[in-house]
């Protein structure tokens, strides 16, 4: 056999040969057809249905999109790059025609890069729009942009982040965009929308808010089932849902709607706050779980943990403390004791806080210091209570988050049927004042509402409502345009108006 | 329409004023350049291989042999060798191409989405690129394996073996070659009108039972038996339908067109059909004016405040101000406008803060003498932006529909700081506004021109306009043949591939020709972009300088880091920027050629001078591609 036969052999056997290899790694898995079983393909196509990366299993399959694919000849990549640079400078442009078909092309192409349609989701939804001077125009580039990410959840069912936006879009851009007014308006009226999302609802319930609702809790759902959050902070996620609730009933009544149905909204609004407290939420630390209600019930269980370990040796804590305030040096004694204005040098402060941590008696080192048979009991109460308490702070840092306590509280005091009162008052009273033609009623509903106000305010339910900075600015500004009615009705303020208190807290922020 | 670049009339841009910018005179001045260096060129390498005399005696016999060959050809065996190259492309099955875009366009209405604001623009785009890609790519592939496969095949020297002169052979290359695409595209033409016009064909169902009557007008007219309501979806959109108390029913437009609604009757009850859309293939035919604009002063000015768009393309105006954008119309007579002067414009709207949404920014369009300085101010409108808004100077125009009519001059900035008034301030006759009624052309028309006002009404809201943002409708041009003129760019395209494809095979083998020729039709796409790469014109520097951003992943907006490797980019970008520039400007800008916007936007394609000067383009590039391929086929001991 010569050189050049035993050449072309090898080279056949190493085609083969690689040939099988591909066989074995690339065949695709074929569904079962009749009494043919169907086979679960290559070792490639396994893993891809073991770790639901098959198509099938990502979303729809898209004839076109596997056609463009196929087009490009392994270089989508580079013509995903073309469009999107093509789409921006339509967008530059002002095309708006073509930006829309080029964003289709770069969608059907890259069906499954969920930044893609999240990227220009929001583009069609919060820039494009914006391009337009007619708020109707603007309108439909918000929907175009919902419709293009409910076309990425068809390919990706199970990527929780587009339904989520569906749900942002639908419920913040429409209600908190300059032209919310208007928006919501279409919204309610857009028979299209809702016959091509089969949607039914009938139209009194076609409120942005709980249309949004119904999205993060379509996305919570499929979360709860295992889908991954990726880089989102669980418990922004979750607090989406209960928040539309809530801004809902406010937008209820800045429609004007008040009485039993504002009520009943703030009522499953609170409601629906409190569920989302109580439920268990992940956190970064793998396999932890926190419930933001928890945190009271922790605080207790920390304070009764301490009570106990203090009743072991009584008094043991303060005369560990005063061991060491005795031995501090006197500089550092003065600093501490000094009140905090008057520690005007560096040096102050930092003799001031090396006291204070010094000072600082840790259940650890009060336990240890319990001699007998409590020692081992009065470690484990330290233990158990600086555990209980490290668990509340991790919860109130995800409460801060959300700004947990000021909800639950706020939707307490909304569904409080003085609060109605006043809020309708105050409604009926800006009414008349933007009219212009009934000032005397103008009037008489601002002081109705503001005593209704006072009424809530000094309701011994909620203590802490006088120092909620967003209702003191709403009222202070509320009083601005009373005054406003005075001066034209040319009549002073009175000398003791009922929300004297408030005004001079809040009066000059509100004029910013 | 966005014309970006906007072309001057064919008598300007030929001409000049000045004289010298004129693309008669640059031809002229290019072509005895590049002669001149092609001589010396060409002296030169017969010097260095023959030495000086026979250099001389050589340039003169080539030449001598030159003048018969280009200027004796004879049609005949020009027409033989064409037929022979048509007959070479048909059996290299160049009908597949054509079975190609049949597919294409079989598979086409997967992509395209008709639900889109504007589908006739889409569908326009779609064919007609997607029919440029195609035929270039074939003649690409035609042009340049023809004559190196006829040479390698040996073909070629039976034909050079009869009485043929090169010349002959590269002009019925080019010939045959073009008759081929010609061919093709005529019937890619064919198909993709009745695609477009059937992908687009819809109507809407009616339910009759689904009118509501027309609530009473608040002044307390009844509304009779009018009712109103919307046709059942279809393409993504449905229209309002109105019945009028005689039974009269027509659409509202929407997505750019409407339909004409045939009543007819039903069991005693009227029932309402649609026929197919109407409006959405169109070919305006429009006047353009020149342009320019007036600041807040009153003082004209080149251009108007940006508002910070990326995109300088439009200027805006400030509103309740002096400011205005004006557009200067040429011949507009009697015959013209019989009726008046139909405006049609798309501006932009830019406000400062958001005033009263609910409506748009408020403007007026006024028409002004610019010989007698009268403006009357006949329209007060409502801003829409990005849609086309109509408004019609009457004839005759009453005082009473006249908001506001003074006499103004224009207030003209001189070189030095001072300020010329035309016409000037003395000769202004303010009676002229006093007028009862003005007539469009006695009063407001001075030797064929006019100018036409845009102002915004409304405090520190804006409005922003380019040149063709406004134009007068002359009449509606048929869309078949505007349709036609499309594909002329295309062929336009084509003839230029061909020659430069032809010219490249003609000295080179068949693979390094097609590339040559694809690098030609590249560079041509981006030669806009590598001119202003050569004028500085790019953030981010020129090639080597971007080479470095690339590699250190730089910001373009940052200055390179000072030292000697940013020096030495720079320096060998000074250099690139001057090749960049030769290259720019000999390579055909292909772009310029397509005319897909002007048929999707819906424009007709002015023979004056979008379709004449890009004709006279190409052939200006085609004379030297011809006369070089002759010549390099000259060289070649096969056709001596």
């Amino acid at each position: 056999m010569n050189w050049q036969r035993a050449r072309k052999i090898a080279y056949m056997v190493a085609i083969v040969l690689l040939l099988l290899l591909l066989v074995v790694l690339g065949q695709p898995a074929t569904n079962p057809i009749g009494d043919h079983p169907g086979s679960s393909g290559g070792w490639l196509a396994q893993l891809r249905t073991k770790e639901g990366f098959s198509e099938s299993q990502l979303g729809e399959i898209d004839p076109a999109g596997e056609t463009i694919k196929l087009a490009t000849l392994g270089l989508r990549g580079v013509a995903a790059n073309i469009l999107w640079d093509k789409a921006n400078t339509y967008k530059m442009k002002k095309d708006w025609t073509n930006l829309s078909a080029t964003l289709q092309q770069i969608a059907k192409i890259e069906p499954h890069f969920i930044k893609v349609w999240r990227f220009q989701g929001w583009n069609l939804s919060y820039n494009v729009s914006a391009e337009f001077d007619d708020y109707r125009e603007r309108y439909r580039w918000v929907i175009k942009g919902i419709d293009y990410l409910n076309e990425g959840i068809r390919y990706n069912r199970n990527e929780p982040m587009l339904v989520w936006d569906v749900g942002w879009f639908i419920s913040q851009k429409i209600g908190r965009a300059d032209e919310s007014k208007q928006f919501r308006r279409l919204f309610k009226d857009d028979d299209e929308f809702f016959r091509r999302y089969n949607d039914p609802r009938p139209k009194e319930d076609r409120d942005n808010w709980l249309v949004g609702l119904d999205w993060y809790a379509q996305a919570e759902s499929m979360v709860d089932r295992g889908a991954d959050l990726k880089k989102t902070t669980p418990v922004i996620f979750y607090s989406n849902r209960p928040m539309c609730r809530m801004n809902y009933a406010e937008a209820l009544e800045g429609d004007g709607v008040f009485a039993e149905r504002a009520q009943f909204a703030w009522r499953r609004a609170g409601e629906d706050w409190l569920l989302f407290g109580e439920r268990q939420i992940p956190t970064w630390e793998p396999g932890v779980r926190i419930r933001l209600n928890d945190k009271e019930r922790l605080l207790e269980e920390a304070a009764k943990c301490v009570a106990e370990l203090d009743k072991l040796d009584p008094g043991l804590r303060e005369r560990i403390r005063q061991e060491r305030l005795a031995k501090l040096t006197p500089a550092e004694k003065k600093a501490y004791e000094m009140p905090a204005e008057e520690r005007r040098t560096e040096e102050l402060h930092t003799l001031a806080t090396k006291a204070a941590n010094q000072l600082n008696v840790t259940y650890e080192q009060v336990a240890r210091r319990v001699s007998g048979k409590n020692f081992e009991k009065a470690l484990e109460l330290a233990r158990k209570s600086a555990d209980f308490e490290r668990q509340a702070q991790k919860i109130n840092t995800d409460r801060v988050l959300v700004n947990f306590e000021y909800w639950r509280l706020k939707a307490r005091v909304e569904q409080h049927p003085d609060t109605i009162q006043a809020r309708e008052a105050l409604y009926g009273a800006d009414q008349a004042f933007t009219a212009g033609t009934d000032l005397v009623r103008a009037k008489q509903r601002y002081e109705k509402g503001y005593e209704l106000w006072r009424k809530v305010l000094d309701n011994k339910q909620w203590p802490q409502l006088k120092e909620d900075d967003k209702l003191g600015e709403e009222l202070a500004k509320s009083v601005r345009r009373y005054r406003r009615v005075l001066e034209r009705r040319d009549e002073p303020f009175p000398k003791d108006f009922v929300l004297q208190d408030i005004v001079t807290l809040y009066g000059k922020r509100a004029e910013n | 329409m966005p014309i970006e670049n906007p072309l001057p009339s064919l008598v300007e841009w030929f001409f000049g004023p000045p004289w010298y910018a004129g693309a008669g005179f640059v031809f002229l001045g290019v072509v005895v350049a590049l002669a001149v260096i092609a001589l010396l060129g060409g002296c030169l390498v017969a010097a260095l291989r023959y030495g000086p005399a026979a250099a001389v005696k050589i340039t003169g016999k080539v030449l001598a042999e030159a003048v018969p060959d280009l200027v004796r050809m004879s049609p005949r065996r020009v027409w033989a060798l064409t037929w022979l190259a048509v007959k070479e492309s048909i059996r290299r099955r160049v009908v597949v191409v054509f079975a190609v875009f049949v597919v294409l366009l079989l598979f086409a209405s997967w992509f395209l989405d008709p639900t889109s604001t504007d589908p006739a623009r889409l569908y326009l785009s779609f064919v007609l690129t997607a029919t440029s890609y195609l035929v270039l790519l074939l003649v690409l592939f035609l042009s340049a394996f023809s004559l190196p496969a006829d040479i390698r095949s040996r073909t070629l020297h039976t034909i050079v073996t009869k009485p043929v002169r090169a010349s002959e052979i590269v002009l019925a290359r080019i010939l045959g070659f073009t008759l081929v695409g010609t061919a093709l595209l005529g019937f890619m033409c064919a198909v993709s009108y009745v695609f477009v016009v059937r992908g687009l064909d819809h109507t809407h169902d009616v339910i009759a039972d689904n009118l509501q009557p027309v609530a009473a007008s608040p002044a307390g007219k009844a509304a009779g038996a009018a009712r109103t309501g919307y046709t059942e979806p279809a393409r993504g959109h449905r229209h309002r339908l109105t019945v009028d108390a005689d039974g009269n029913a027509r659409v509202e437009a929407e997505r750019g067109h409407w339909h004409e609604v045939r009543t007819t009757s039903s069991g005693g009850a009227p029932a309402y059909a649609l026929e197919g859309p109407e409006g959405m293939l169109l070919a305006r035919v429009p006047v353009y004016g020149k342009l320019r604009f007036r600041d807040a002063s009153g003082t004209d000015t080149e251009r108007g405040i940006n508002v910070g768009d990326e995109w300088m393309y439009r200027s805006f105006i400030q509103g309740n101000s002096e400011a205005a954008t004006i557009w200067t119309f040429q011949n507009v007579t009697e015959d013209r406008f019989r009726d008046g002067l139909p405006i049609e414009m798309s501006i932009e709207v830019f406000r400062t803060y958001k005033g009263d949404i609910e409506r748009g920014v408020l403007g007026s369009l006024a028409v002004r003498n610019p010989r007698t300085g009268l403006i009357v101010e006949t329209e007060i409108f409502e801003s829409k932006d990005f849609t086309i808004t109509k408004a019609l100077v009457p004839r005759v125009i009453p005082k009473a529909k006249v908001s506001r009519a003074r006499v103004i001059a224009r207030k003209i900035q001189v070189p030095g700081g001072g300020v010329e008034y035309d016409p000037p301030r003395e000769s202004l006759n303010p009676s002229l506004a006093d007028k009862r009624e003005f007539d469009l052309f006695e009063d407001l028309v001075a030797g064929g021109e006019v100018e036409v006002w845009l102002q915004c009404l409304e405090p520190s809201q804006y409005f922003g306009a380019s040149q063709p943002d406004l134009y007068l409708r002359a009449a509606d041009a048929s869309f078949g043949l505007n349709f036609v003129k499309g594909y002329l760019g295309i062929w336009l395209q084509m003839v230029l591939v061909i020659g430069f494809g032809v010219m490249f095979s003609t000295f080179l083998s068949g693979p390094v020709a097609m590339l040559a020729t694809s690098g030609a039709l590249v560079g041509g796409f981006f030669s806009e972009f590598m001119a202003k790469l050569a004028r500085r014109e790019v953030i981010g520097g020129g090639p080597f300088e971007a080479l470095i951003r690339l590699v250190n992943q730089d910001n373009l907006m940052i200055e390179l880091e000072p030292g000697l490797q940013s020096q030495v980019a720079q320096l060998a970008d000074r250099v690139a920027e001057a090749g960049l520039f030769v290259t720019a400007s000999i390579l055909p800008p292909f772009g310029d050629f397509s005319y897909a916007n002007w048929v999707a936007y819906g424009f007709d394609i002015l023979w004056n001078p979008y379709i004449a000067v890009p004709t006279l383009r190409t052939l200006a590039f085609m004379i030297p591609v011809f006369v070089a391929g002759y010549f390099f086929l000259k060289t070649r001991e096969v056709a001596r």
